[in-house]
């Protein structure tokens, strides 16, 4: 039984608390400032600013530990082709065969590899704090249109399952005597093509079901204005934390311009 | 509004053809006349074999046919008052709610009230109303605590009553629920079939539920519906229904346990029995003793003819086994089970108690964290799933993961061919598997189109063509009718003959009591009984501890032991022949036994 599909955990603390705009607004500023330097220390430096968020929201570290241990292999390669391949020109440090290693490689190779570490946080921190239909309604009260802000959401509660769904698929291909253990990574994808087409009409399955059960509930009946059962307000901590992102905000720019 | 004479709905000669698959093929007849009226109120249940129509009905009656499956559609269909044809679904949803089988595919909500408040948002209801109308959903429902639990998190029986909520909060006239308990352990049927009996008396809610569930339904419904070659076959409260029972054997439907005994008592004594519930069948056989004298009468069944001399190695072994999901969620721990060749185990618990972890680790799928599984003498961990896959197969609870050929008959290849057999066999034992399960009209046809119980069918023949010595089953028998799953069933016995290992996680107590020789209960990971059926009746402890339904005809059977029936009845038949036994001691009837269970007459 997968028991734990999305992302998000439920936790009783402030962070959880804000409004699902104050969090959207932390992730502009975060990405923002990863991206105003281009220096490996100030994304790691947002990195660790999201960790301690992590810690007073409460989210349990075996989550994002295995979070973490799921990009490293990403990083690892990002990291690899970038240092091997696009090094530019500058001092050679090492050579490997008719691969050169220069010094501006690996500082790019570790700036690149250290800004997707910091996104990657951002947004697993985002996505485990706000619950899908609050940031729906953040979307909507920022003016989205409510059908694109629905579609996002179920999107992002989907995926988790889809890849549910393809382990489960998975493992009846295999007890079926698929052998998905082979050692060459061809004939590996090619095995694994009953998985994707049975994964394939499960989906479609779902998705069509999934619109009948929309419909059945009247979205999107003709003449109505739809309501929002319980409208965002911006509240006192909201505001402060706004306050203070934005100050941030401001003192990075300045302070990169200057 | 609808008045009071207004029917909630009315159905009038409903000819319903799906659009055809296949480019030059005709369209595929499913209704073929359906008239039909259900008052405000009313609890209608709707039977019918697997692919009758019940599904085409009841989404006809929110509109999704013919507005979203297209089709061919004749006839009219009113809902309060609304020709169906002549609004959208969108609208339909004021007045009708619709419930499908599958909870995860209709809940999209991360939080319980939010998922309630959905649909009154969609209607653009003001903020104040919509507050109390989810108060009231949920608690028509009995979940008012669960409003910030996530749907997802849920039990199967909860996740059913929170979708039924999301449809009340709708304030429907008409709600209409497909196979709403399928998938579900007794106790989240129960609470199911419960719910709904309550709105329709208390809320003047007309219900129509598609359901299996006959002995539920005998007890909850006003009416019953039985729909039969696309057409309503029978219409009626649930004892005259029931009373027909040739006419329900001969459509495939099957009877509830009251109904069946009555009906085979009657055969075996030749008295005129007839039950319409258990207490009733209670108080009749009862006061058919007290006037009697007291014979002496054996205290148990003869013991069962003895199990053939199997041989002493176990086929699966699992010692000490523990096992944890990456997120630390233990879901195995401890687990001793020795099965041996020609065993029939079936495994029961509660859902979330570790069935399924448990019976992938008998193929390999999972590896224990501690202890270690043996198949055939071979550790898991060291085999590779596919290997393992020879020995061991795997019918998984949902046919859908596992098909994907573009003919059935290439869904049943597979398994021979990836073994590297030669073609001539694999042939062979396509063609075996087709005439099995009566699925030779559909030899080219994709298995994706056939409907849920010929997709089952298909899933079952092509793991059974790869000739394992064991076999797994999870649910395999959930959502299907009385017949398809009896031929199912016979499939597995028949494998189970050839002296090879079953074993089958089911809620169905019918199949423990049918078929079983042997019953694992786990609970939170644990093994808390291993022993034969009979004995798992005697422990009430266990039965609650697992949530676990004891078949009405156990209850009876046990109700009547003070009268002199033996201990150890399952069965209807058993039962049966156990009470002619009982007759016949003091003479009240000469009527010789019937042949074959003469087994039952040697005391």
């Amino acid at each position: 039984m997968p028991a734990e599909f999305d992302i998000y955990v439920r936790r009783n603390t402030w962070v959880y608390a804000l409004d699902p705009r104050v969090k959207l607004a932390f992730v502009v500023v975060a990405t923002v400032i990863a991206f105003l330097w281009p220096n490996a220390g100030v994304a790691a430096a947002v990195g660790v600013v999201c960790l301690a968020f992590f810690w007073l929201a409460q989210v349990p570290a075996v989550r994002i530990v295995r979070f973490l241990r799921g990009l490293v292999p990403f990083l690892v390669m990002v990291w690899l082709l970038t240092v091997l391949f696009a090094g530019g020109p500058g001092r050679v440090w090492l050579r490997l065969g008719p691969l050169p290693i220069t010094a501006s490689g690996l500082t790019q190779g570790t700036l690149l590899v250290a800004r997707l570490l910091a996104l990657g946080l951002i947004f697993f921190l985002w996505l485990s704090t706000t619950d899908q239909a609050a940031m729906v309604r953040g979307f909507v009260a920022l003016r989205m249109p409510y059908e694109w802000g629905l579609t996002l959401a179920l999107a992002l509660r989907y995926v988790p399952i889809f890849a549910g769904l393809f382990g489960q698929v998975r493992e009846a291909q295999q007890a079926r005597g698929l052998d998905l253990e082979q050692r060459q990574f061809w004939q590996r994808l090619r095995a694994y093509r009953p998985v994707l087409i049975a994964m394939i009409i499960s989906a479609l399955r779902s998705g069509e079901r999934l619109g009948w059960a929309l419909e059945a509930r009247a979205l999107g009946a003709q003449g109505v204005r739809r309501t929002v059962w319980r409208p965002l307000r911006l509240r006192r901590a909201d505001f402060i934390a706004l306050t203070l992102l934005t100050g941030v905000l401001i003192a990075a720019i300045l302070l990169r311009v200057l | 509004m609808i008045s009071p004479t207004q029917p909630a709905i009315r159905i009038d000669d409903l000819h319903y053809a799906y659009p055809s698959y296949l480019r030059e093929g005709q369209p595929v007849k499913v209704l073929r006349g359906v008239n039909l009226t259900v008052a405000a109120g009313e609890f209608v249940a709707l039977l019918g074999r697997v692919a009758s129509g019940k599904s085409t009905l009841c989404m006809a009656l929110n509109g999704l046919v013919p507005h979203a499956t297209g089709g061919v559609f004749r006839g009219q269909v009113w809902v309060a008052g609304q020709d169906t044809r002549r609004h959208p679904i969108s609208d339909l949803a004021r007045t009708v709610g619709l419930v499908f089988q599958d909870p995860e595919t209709q809940l999209t909500q991360m939080r319980v009230e939010d998922e309630i408040a959905f649909g009154p948002e969609n209607l653009g209801l003001p903020a104040d109303e919509m507050e109390a109308r989810v108060a009231w959903a949920l608690r028509a429902v009995g979940l008012e605590a669960y409003r910030d639990r996530s749907p997802l998190r849920l039990s199967g029986g909860e996740k059913q009553r929170v979708a039924i909520a999301a449809m009340l909060a709708m304030r429907p006239r008409v709600l209409v629920l497909d196979e709403p308990t399928a998938n579900l352990d007794p106790a989240g049927k129960a609470s199911v079939l419960g719910v709904l009996a309550n709105l329709a008396r208390e809320r003047r809610i007309a219900i129509l539920v598609a359901t299996q569930e006959l002995d539920r339904v005998a007890r909850h419904a006003d009416r019953v519906l039985v729909l039969h070659e696309g057409r309503i076959g029978m219409d009626a409260p649930p004892a005259d229904v029931f009373a027909q029972v040739a006419r329900l054997q001969e459509w495939g439907i099957g009877l509830p346990q009251a109904v069946e005994l009555g009906h085979l008592l009657t055969q075996r004594t030749g008295r005129p029995y007839r039950f319409d519930d258990m207490g009733q069948a209670f108080h009749i056989l009862c006061s058919e003793v007290r006037t009697a004298p007291q014979p002496s009468i054996p205290a148990a069944l003869p013991a069962p003819a003895p199990v053939p001399a199997v041989p002493a190695a176990p086929q699966i072994m699992l010692e000490e086994v523990a096992f944890s999901y990456p997120d630390g969620i233990e879901a195995l721990c401890g687990v001793n089970l020795a099965v041996r060749p020609g065993e029939f185990v079936v495994l029961l618990g509660p859902n979330g108690s570790g069935k399924t972890t448990l019976a992938k680790h008998l193929n390999g799928l999972l590896k224990p964290c501690r202890g270690r599984v043996l198949i055939d003498g071979r550790d898991t961990r060291s085999e590779r799933v596919a290997e393992l896959a020879h020995q061991v197969g795997y019918v998984f609870q949902n046919p859908d993961h596992q098909i994907f050929s573009a003919t059935v008959a290439d869904e049943i290849a597979f398994g021979p061919r990836i073994q590297n057999l030669p073609p001539d066999t694999v042939a062979q034992r396509v063609a075996a598997g087709l005439a099995r399960f009566r699925l030779s009209p559909f030899t080219d046809l994709p298995p994706a189109l056939l409907g849920s119980g010929q997709r089952r069918q298909v899933a079952l023949a092509a793991v059974l063509a790869t000739q394992p010595q064991a076999l797994v089953l999870d649910e395999p028998t959930g959502g299907l009718d009385a017949r398809s799953r009896q031929e199912l069933m016979e499939a597995v016995v028949a494998f189970n003959h050839e002296q090879r290992t079953v074993i089958l996680i089911t809620h169905d107590m019918g199949i423990v009591t049918e078929y079983a020789s042997r019953t694992v209960v786990l609970v939170s990971g644990r093994i808390v009984f291993d022993g034969a059926p009979q004995d798992l009746f005697e422990r009430t402890d266990i039965l609650q501890q697992a949530r676990l339904a004891v078949p009405p005809v156990v209850r009876l059977a046990r109700r009547l032991q003070p009268c002199g029936l033996p201990r150890g009845v399952l069965t209807c038949a058993e039962f049966a022949a156990a009470w002619q036994a009982r007759l016949r001691s003091y003479g009240a009837i000469t009527a010789a036994p019937r042949g074959e269970e003469a087994r039952n007459d040697a005391g």
